[in-house]
């Protein structure tokens, strides 16, 4: 039995204040009240008072590890992770972006979470599909036990089965809607890249405007930067204002990754990541 | 009237296509198997336009969406066979990398014949002369890159 979503947030309450108060950690990266129940915002408690402001609901699907990554290296951070967002900060360690006795994970189980845009449940479709975190130092609720595994890749099988004419097709009229606000990259945890390329003038990789050939090379790049990276938190295709669905890309991507290598990201520190990483008897089929 | 160079060869439809291939070459082993193809007098199409590299390794997968936006047909990296690179591992990383590219590529809609990594080494100025030809000769029954390229 899953523990409420109540419960969950009194045991945060509790263990961010216990952490700040004993001084063990400079901040808490949870989730704070937005303008209404439905709309939680990201928060960081620095000191034990602001523990009150912070709430956990079904809504709080925003990946917390995301802010991991703007504090300077050593800053003692405690985050409250969901299951996606803990291989977030297995892949962030992986990478060395942070490091592990720097950070103190609150695990939380979940199971319901919802899309507060659609207010559709959030499952193995838009994300990785775990219930419950795979690293953690203290777990916020009982563990889940006895949901139906499903892949999170078989909501894949009706695109692959596309013709690529008419896959380029639904991906021409997907990206010719971006709007070029970059929300995917920024609500993303594993990108810190800084500047971004498609930031750059020199050389000038893409169209910085809305243009359809400038959004085809902002994509299909960051797809590739994320091969290998990305834990499907699904976290972008939440925060596109105009729904582009880029977990399917990137899920595809994920996939053709393990089937390749062999690894899924972020599932365990003592992992590289595929794409820094090699074998001697990979094989040339891959390239086929 | 200015015709870009497409346009006309566009008029006598796919019977006079020549596609535009792009070619990354390593410098130790691909590019070094193109001068050997040379010296040797073999002969291979001309559509392929080279570009050296130091390493395989060293091609960023943006070039390749680059190269087909700005109307590149084909685009053909060439490097060390694995376990011969220069950098002793160089390849190895290229080769999971451009097989991420590839299935990025398919996954979006590119006719995945249009993108082909071989491993040529300094000595294989037959294979280099073969692959270009084949190659090329794929890439003219695909006809024309439109997916990707810009129109402006």
């Amino acid at each position: 039995m899953a523990t409420s979503f109540k419960q969950i947030e009194e045991n945060l309450k509790n263990e961010a204040r216990k952490l700040l108060e004993d001084g063990k950690v400079s901040l808490v990266l949870a989730y704070g009240r937005g303008y209404d129940e439905k709309h939680p915002v990201p928060f960081v408690a620095k000191i034990a008072a602001d523990v009150e402001s912070i709430v956990f609901n079904e809504y709080c699907t925003a990946n917390m590890a995301r802010y991991l990554v703007r504090y300077p290296r050593g800053t003692k951070m405690a985050v409250a992770v969901k299951p996606a967002d803990s291989r977030a900060v297995v892949q962030l360690i992986q990478e060395d972006k942070v490091k592990r006795e720097d950070v103190i994970l609150l695990g939380i189980p979940v199971i319901g979470m919802k899309n507060s845009k659609t207010g559709e449940v959030i499952d193995s479709k838009t994300t990785c599909g775990l219930y419950n975190p795979v690293l953690y130092d203290v777990l916020l609720g009982e563990e889940i036990h006895g949901q139906p595994v499903v892949s999170p890749y078989d909501v894949l099988a009706q695109y692959e089965a596309m013709d690529k004419d008419a896959r380029f097709a639904f991906w021409q009229k997907e990206f010719d809607k971006c709007i070029r606000c970059y929300a995917c990259r920024k609500a993303c945890p594993m990108c810190y890249c800084d500047p971004c390329f498609i930031d750059q003038n020199k050389p000038k990789w893409g169209e910085k405007s809305p243009q359809s050939h400038g959004n085809l090379m902002y994509h299909l790049t960051r797809f590739h930067h994320l091969a290998g990276r990305c834990i499907d938190c699904g976290e972008c295709s939440r925060a596109c204002p105009v729904d582009i669905p880029l977990y399917l890309f990137h899920k595809k991507v994920a996939r053709e990754c393990e089937e390749m290598f062999g690894q899924a990201a972020g599932k365990s520190i003592q992992d590289k990541p595929v794409l820094v990483n090699f074998r001697v008897d990979d094989s040339d089929k891959i390239l086929e | 009237m200015v015709f870009s160079d497409s346009s006309v060869l566009l008029k006598g439809k796919y019977m006079s296509f020549e596609p535009k291939i792009l070619g990354i070459a390593c410098n130790w082993c691909t590019y070094t198997g193109a001068d050997l193809a040379g010296t040797t007098r073999l002969q291979y199409p001309q559509n392929l336009r080279v570009v050296r590299v130091m390493c395989s390794s060293r091609i960023n997968p943006s070039f390749i969406f680059r190269a087909f936006q700005l109307g590149a047909d084909g685009v053909l990296v060439g490097g060390c066979h694995p376990g011969d690179c220069h950098y002793n591992t160089g390849n190895l990383y290229a080769r999971r990398r451009l097989a991420v590219t590839k299935k990025i590529l398919e996954f979006s809609g590119m006719e995945p014949g249009r993108f082909r990594v071989e491993w040529i080494s300094a000595s294989e100025g037959n294979k280099f002369a073969e692959v270009v030809t084949e190659f090329t000769e794929q890439i003219k029954n695909l006809g024309p890159q439109t997916k990707f390229k810009i129109v402006q």
